[in-house]
């Protein structure tokens, strides 16, 4: 990969690609926005998949997949079991329910579920924890592309990234410019999955479904070069392997933005249909993303290149660097780079407008300023979303880990926090606001402990790991509510009631 | 007061009414398949470099990848798509047999027809 020169034709492939974005939002003619943050039109379940999708779709799916591939091999599966199992929580336990309760953001769930203004706010706070982490995770990538794209140093490139993100939101929402999800998607996939056909056709692999075609790299790196890459648990633990699949399962089922895609669809049957469609986009780019991760590695060993397994920087950009080494044209990288600054654009707006939205309607006037006007409110959330990328944009200048890594830590607090909070209060009707209080700052707790007392206590991060604490500390959380509830008085009947008849259908006696 | 509303409460371990009642059946069969295929590719594949040689483990290929590596990263994604598909078209069916059954106690009384 060259550093130092700006990247003429990429760049110009990333700014056309972003052009044709507000183009396509405006031409769509629909300016519709809620008052919670969110706006896209919908057509269709296919449409509500793409949406999904799309918003899924961040640099961590697009970028730091193949960059875990390239390093750990076998290891970096967890992370597609884990983000496509997910679904399936998220369909079976919760889809559903969440339509059925008629609230339109986590914090408006817990409050109205558990009865209580003190674990809203404590919803909302959470809410915004999740998106500061996460949103990490995509300014590291946001940051590594333009690093790249226009030949500058990493810390520069954080602070233009975020100016880059602000004027993009800035300037869509002045022109009015509706997401076009499904244009998203299709850019998303397309720029991911035409550079690796090329890739595969120019070494001679089944390029139709490249997917399948990467096997023959696998065995020539095994007979040629000698790298085991696909062995299972050559370098981790059986327990590793669970702990970081399950977290990532339980935190898709309970990330504020995933979640709030089933507030928005029209009726149960296209939310049900929605996540299949989109379950099917998801998985069309995670198998893919190992192709990258081998290939890259293949490349390298042909070239005589070391295997540098301390480069979190060379790992995040691999998608990158094994279409350079294969001696793709610089269009399909610019296509690369375009695709990974959607993925990372598109959820990072997403959810920067969801932390915006739960500090300007439950946290500004509940606590900060009570009785605030819609105006003041709108101004809180405009203001809020400008602090917000200041203060994720100083914590990427020092990220503690590769792309995949920061967000997994973001999942496992998701996991230990609004999983068990949404799947007690739609399950079980006795779980009550004391249980769900306790039950959340325990999930705070176990997910930021590890940061702090890891190093002393080994047990704990071994039991406990940053990036995969929700396998255990999930189930946890959910006995310390269980307990908390039954020794406390139970909810009120109205919503006992409301859950018995409204959410789950039961016949009235 | 407090156990009126128990008695009427219900939830995953005490699912009531014929639509619940199957629905939570039917969760449970999803996530059993979910979860076994989960654990049983990962245990599999751990046995396997446990027990044999890692030659066994590259010999072992399906579409040109290893075994393990095809089960858990090309099957896996695909299995929870199937499952997914399976429950909704079992809610899909039984609700609109729950729609037909509610229109039908409705209507007879009133036209005698059976819609």
């Amino acid at each position: 990969m060259a550093y130092g020169i700006v990247q003429m034709v990429p760049l110009a492939i990333v700014a056309g690609m972003f052009a044709l974005f507000i183009l396509s939002g405006l031409r769509s003619g629909k300016k519709q926005s809620s008052e919670y943050g969110f706006s896209g039109s919908y057509t269709g379940r296919v449409g509500i998949g793409a949406g999904i999708a799309s918003n899924w779709m961040s640099a961590a799916s697009f970028l730091g997949l193949a960059g875990m591939f390239y390093l750990k091999g076998y290891f970096a599966m967890a992370y597609v079991v884990g983000w496509t199992g997910g679904y399936v929580l998220l369909l079976v336990l919760m889809a559903t329910q969440i339509r059925r309760f008629g609230k339109f953001t986590t914090p408006d769930f817990v409050g109205f579920r558990y009865e209580s203004d003190t674990a809203r706010t404590l919803a909302a706070l959470i809410s915004i924890i999740i998106t500061i982490i996460y949103c990490v995770a995509q300014f590291r990538g946001i940051a590594l592309l333009v690093s790249w794209l226009f030949g500058i140093d990493y810390i520069p490139a954080v602070i233009v990234g975020t100016s880059l993100l602000v004027s993009f939101v800035v300037i869509s929402g002045a022109l009015g410019s509706v997401r076009n999800q499904k244009l998203q998607y299709f850019v998303l996939i397309t720029t991911f999955i035409l550079p690796l056909m090329l890739l595969a056709r120019k070494l001679g692999y089944f390029w139709i479904l490249p997917q399948f075609g990467y096997g023959a790299a696998i065995g020539e790196l095994q007979q040629q070069f000698g790298v085991n890459w696909s062995e299972p648990f050559a370098n981790t633990s059986l327990f590793e392997w669970f702990a970081l699949c399950f977290t990532l399962m339980f935190g898709t089922a309970g990330l504020p933005h995933v979640l709030s895609r089933f507030y928005m669809v029209p009726g149960i049957r296209d939310a049900r249909w929605g996540v299949v469609w989109g379950l099917f986009f998801i998985a069309l780019i995670y198998w893919s993303a190992p192709a990258y991760g081998i290939l890259a590695r293949l490349f390298e060993a042909r070239a005589g290149l070391p295997f540098n397994a301390g480069n979190a920087d060379a790992a995040d950009m691999i998608v990158l660097s094994a279409a350079g080494l294969g001696g793709l044209p610089v269009w399909a990288i610019g296509l690369l780079a375009a695709g990974g600054m959607s993925a990372a654009f598109s959820t990072t707006s997403g959810l920067m407008m969801t932390g915006s939205a739960s500090f300007s309607f439950d946290i500004y006037p509940r606590l900060i300023r009570p009785g605030a006007s819609e105006q003041d409110k709108v101004y809180a959330a405009k203001g809020f979303f400008l602090l917000l990328a200041l203060v994720v944009m100083v914590l990427t200048f020092q990220p503690w880990g590769m792309i995949a890594e920061i967000a997994a830590f973001a999942f496992a607090l998701a996991g230990n926090t609004i999983f068990p909070a949404f799947l007690l209060g739609i399950w079980w009707p006795r779980a009550n606001s004391a249980g769900v209080i306790c039950g959340m700052l325990t999930g705070v707790v176990i997910s930021f402990a590890p940061l702090f007392i890891g190093a002393s206590l080994p047990l704990f991060s071994h039991l406990f790991p940053l990036t995969s604490s929700a396998f255990i500390g999930a189930p946890l959380v959910m006995i310390i509510m269980i307990v908390i509830s039954l020794l406390t008085a139970p909810p009120s009947p109205g919503i006992r009631h409301f859950i018995s008849r409204d959410v789950h259908d039961c016949p009235e006696e | 007061m407090g156990d009126t509303s128990a008695q009427k409460d219900s939830g995953f371990f005490r699912p009531r009414g014929k639509a619940m009642r199957g629905e939570v059946r039917l969760i449970k069969w999803i996530l059993s398949g979910w979860l076994a295929a989960i654990v049983g590719f990962q245990l599999f594949a751990y046995f396997l470099e446990a027990s044999y040689s890692k030659l066994l483990l590259q010999d072992l290929t399906f579409f040109n990848l290893p075994i393990q590596f095809w089960l858990t990263g090309q099957f896996l994604p695909l299995w929870f798509i199937i499952l997914c598909v399976l429950f909704n078209v079992w809610m899909d069916r039984n609700s609109t047999q729950m729609q037909e059954e509610s229109l039908r106690f409705r209507i007879k009384p009133a036209s005698g027809e059976d819609e």
